[in-house]
């Protein structure tokens, strides 16, 4: 009696639900496959001594006692911290100033526009090996510059000093796609912001600074987030691409540039521990998920969401 | 509906489809190409058909673009010889050993001889990633029982020959002469001492008059030449029984120095420069590999020779070679080996010499001189290269690159000042024995 009372089974509601899972079938396989499994097989070939050639035992969590007694490690997660907060807010506030000079009504925007972005669809190892060149002690082209307009014989190291090298690596990361991208992302995150609050403020005769911070900042925020996250992670993962061709795989000078993904490519391909590269690899995986979720925990308070 | 379901089985199928296509199946073809970064060259088309290998294909692996002159091309000769094509892979020499390394590790046969450095030759023959050529060898007319000492010490305790050295390059001095000449310096010779070298150094560095370097006495040590100057001062450097780097007071001693001869001007500092200040005229003295021999030709604007590097305790030199070996997955092992007889041979070493400068690992093809490269017209003290191959040992070249590279980047800090010589050895120490032995 209890079957004759079950519900018919709704074919096309079937029909749907699979016709759905089918399309979104081909992301997961992605995701499986490229995403899922990689960390999954990093964590696990962390806990063996496998090296470049194949040879490879179960150590436990030795690679992770190894790695806390380094000193090389807790430096690079030292400069690794240093690097991303600076290098997230350099960039975030550089590509929010080229928005908003871009947002200024005037004669050839589109131009400006195009030389902003140029510079970011070069490859980075291509803009670190040029910038290499420019900041060279003997033959580089800052050096001869700077000597041409003092009239002196101008000789900074810039990328082997300690005084310069986060001012060179810092102004070079201006430069790279990630601050070209951002700066469209504000840009078009700024064009959204209601006139009639700019026009409110005029009235009130409010400064042009806050009307940055009581409208603009406010506004755009969501957009700040957005880019503060990607900004993290780009610089978590892809300062290895400017680093290596400028500061080389020891992270030159004195490892000041060492950050973990260097250290791992270092440990990876020039030691050939490719297990205790994992290990570096699930800690620098921590540090992103960490920085994320910290990012995400302190928007809360700080951005601001119209409905 | 139906056409929805249609679109999204085809998708599915697709994806699954690439999956498995793109995990599959590593060995079934034929990889041109397939080394990242690579470019390919191909050498060989022979007719002639006088050996039972005739037609096959062998690919060789080196880190170097073969000579476009066709007659210092040895692979392109080898093929003519032998009738085997032989096809070129190149890796950059950057990630060479790591390449290789990977492809042993995957077991991959795209590649019939690797030509394998030092530091891997060990690690390949314990995961049976080469085959032993003895059998080979026993049938062969290579000359094995000639080969320079320090080549048949290292294949000792690998329980066989495994490679066979394609040339046995050293490090020399090169210096500018038109530049002794007008400071009234007689050139160095291959006893000069250390001592010597640092006050002709000291002597030909020329200063602007703000006090700034226009010409230096002698450049930095490069990435090879810094192990040079610390065996000379006394340590080590590789222990071949513990596989590991041994350097205590004479890195220290070393480093000093040249931090001293940087602070006085008469060696530049370390910096981003690539600018080699030697060719550019721009410094009387350069430790640098023999190598540089074919690369400078009679391309310079000087004149120039070379001298054996400067003795300080004792007389050191690194050797340099890479070894012919083939791949335990290549399934053309015969006409593998049949190329690396012809380039082992009299013929393949003598054109090896020709094109690169570096002498035979094999000593009566050495002394035959082919190495003296015809288009460098200044040197007349050739007699540096069997000088240094005399003090030549296997050393720095025998230990991770990452190790290596670590101590130089810790050498170049103390060189800056920003740490003392003794704490960048003892940092460089540290690392290296963190790091070998994993």
């Amino acid at each position: 009696m209890k079957n004759e009372k079950r519900k018919p089974i709704n074919k096309k509601k079937l029909t749907n639900h699979l016709t759905a899972y089918a399309f979104c079938a081909p992301w997961f396989i992605g995701f499986i496959c490229f995403t899922l499994f990689p960390i999954v097989f990093m964590f696990a070939v962390s806990l063996t001594n496998r090296k470049l050639n194949g040879i490879s035992n179960f150590v436990g969590f030795a690679n992770y006692v190894n790695m806390v007694q380094s000193p090389t490690f807790w430096n690079s997660i030292k400069v690794t911290l240093f690097f991303t907060v600076v290098m997230m807010v350099v960039t975030t506030i550089w590509a929010v100033i080229l928005a908003m000079l871009l947002n200024y009504k005037q004669k050839l925007n589109g131009i400006f526009q195009f030389c902003y972005f140029l510079p970011s669809v070069i490859p980075t190892v291509a803009l670190a090996y040029t910038f290499r060149t420019i900041f060279g002690k003997e033959a580089g082209l800052l050096n001869a510059i700077i000597s041409q307009l003092t009239a002196k014989n101008v000789m900074v190291n810039w990328l082997y000093d300690k005084r310069t090298i986060y001012l060179a690596v810092f102004f070079i990361t201006l430069f790279t796609y990630n601050t070209g991208q951002m700066m469209l992302i504000f840009r078009s995150g700024l064009n959204d912001v209601p006139r009639e609050l700019y026009e409110a403020c005029d009235i009130d005769g409010a400064s042009p600074f806050r009307k940055f911070f009581g409208i603009t900042l406010p506004m755009i925020s969501p957009i700040v987030l957005f880019n503060a996250v990607m900004g993290c992670i780009s610089a978590l993962n892809g300062s290895f691409a400017l680093l290596y061709p400028l500061t080389g795989e020891s992270g030159d000078p004195n490892g000041m540039t060492q950050v973990l993904s260097l250290l791992i490519y270092k440990e990876a391909f020039s030691n050939m521990k490719v297990g205790y590269a994992c290990a570096l690899s699930v800690v620098l995986f921590l540090i992103a998920c960490g920085f994320g979720i910290g990012i995400f925990a302190v928007s809360k308070k700080l951005v601001y969401y119209e409905n | 509906m139906g056409r929805k379901k249609l679109l999204a089985l085809l998708l599915s199928t697709a994806v699954v489809c690439g999956s498995l296509a793109g995990c599959g199946a590593k060995g079934t073809q034929k990889q041109e190409g397939s080394v990242a970064g690579s470019t390919e060259s191909k050498a060989g088309e022979s007719s002639k058909t006088d050996s039972a290998e005739a037609g096959k294909k062998v690919t060789i692996a080196v880190w170097n673009e073969p000579s476009k002159d066709e007659a210092l091309n040895m692979y392109l000769q080898a093929g003519k010889a032998t009738g085997i094509d032989v096809e070129v892979t190149v890796i950059p020499e950057s990630d060479y050993s790591s390449k290789l390394n990977q492809m042993v590790s995957t077991g991959n046969d795209s590649v019939d001889i690797y030509v394998i450095w030092e530091n891997d030759i060990a690690n390949f023959a314990q995961v049976g990633g080469i085959i032993p050529l003895d059998d080979y060898l026993a049938k062969s007319t290579i000359k094995t029982d000639e080969f320079i000492d320090a080549v048949a010490k290292l294949s000792e305790g690998l329980g066989g020959t495994y490679g066979l050295p394609w040339c046995a390059a050293t490090e020399l001095l090169y210096y500018n002469q038109d530049m002794f000449d007008a400071a009234g310096i007689a050139y160095p010779t291959n006893d000069w001492s250390y001592a010597d070298y640092k006050a002709a150094a000291e002597k030909l560095t020329k200063k602007a008059a703000d006090g700034t370097t226009e010409v230096y006495g002698s450049t930095l040590p490069n990435t090879q030449t810094w192990w040079a100057g610390i065996g000379g001062a006394g340590d080590q450097v590789f222990d071949p029984a513990k596989g590991q780097m041994v350097i205590g007071d004479g890195a220290v001693s070393f480093v000093s120095d040249v931090a001293q001869m940087v602070k006085n001007g008469t060696m530049p500092e370390p910096s981003s420069d690539t600018a080699d200040l030697f060719a550019a005229g721009k410094a009387a003295m350069s430790w640098q590999g023999s190598w540089n021999i074919g690369t400078y030709g009679g391309g310079l604007a000087f004149n120039w020779d070379i001298a054996s590097i400067p003795t300080d305790k004792l007389k050191y030199n690194t050797l340099h070679t890479g070894f012919y070996s083939i791949n335990a997955k290549s399934k053309n092992q015969d006409s593998a080996f049949k190329v690396i007889e012809y380039l082992m041979g009299e013929e393949g070493q003598a054109i090896n010499s020709k094109a690169s400068g570096n002498p035979s690992a094999i000593k009566s093809i050495a002394e035959k001189g082919a190495w003296k490269v015809e288009s460098v017209t200044t040197i007349e003290n050739w007699d540096a290269i069997t000088d240094s191959l005399k003090a030549g040992v296997f050393g720095y070249t025998c230990l991770p690159s990452g190790v290596t590279n670590n101590a130089i980047s810790e050498f170049n800090s103390a060189v800056l000042g920003q740490k003392t010589p003794e704490d960048a050895v003892k940092n460089a120490s540290q690392y290296a024995k963190e790091t070998i032995g994993y």
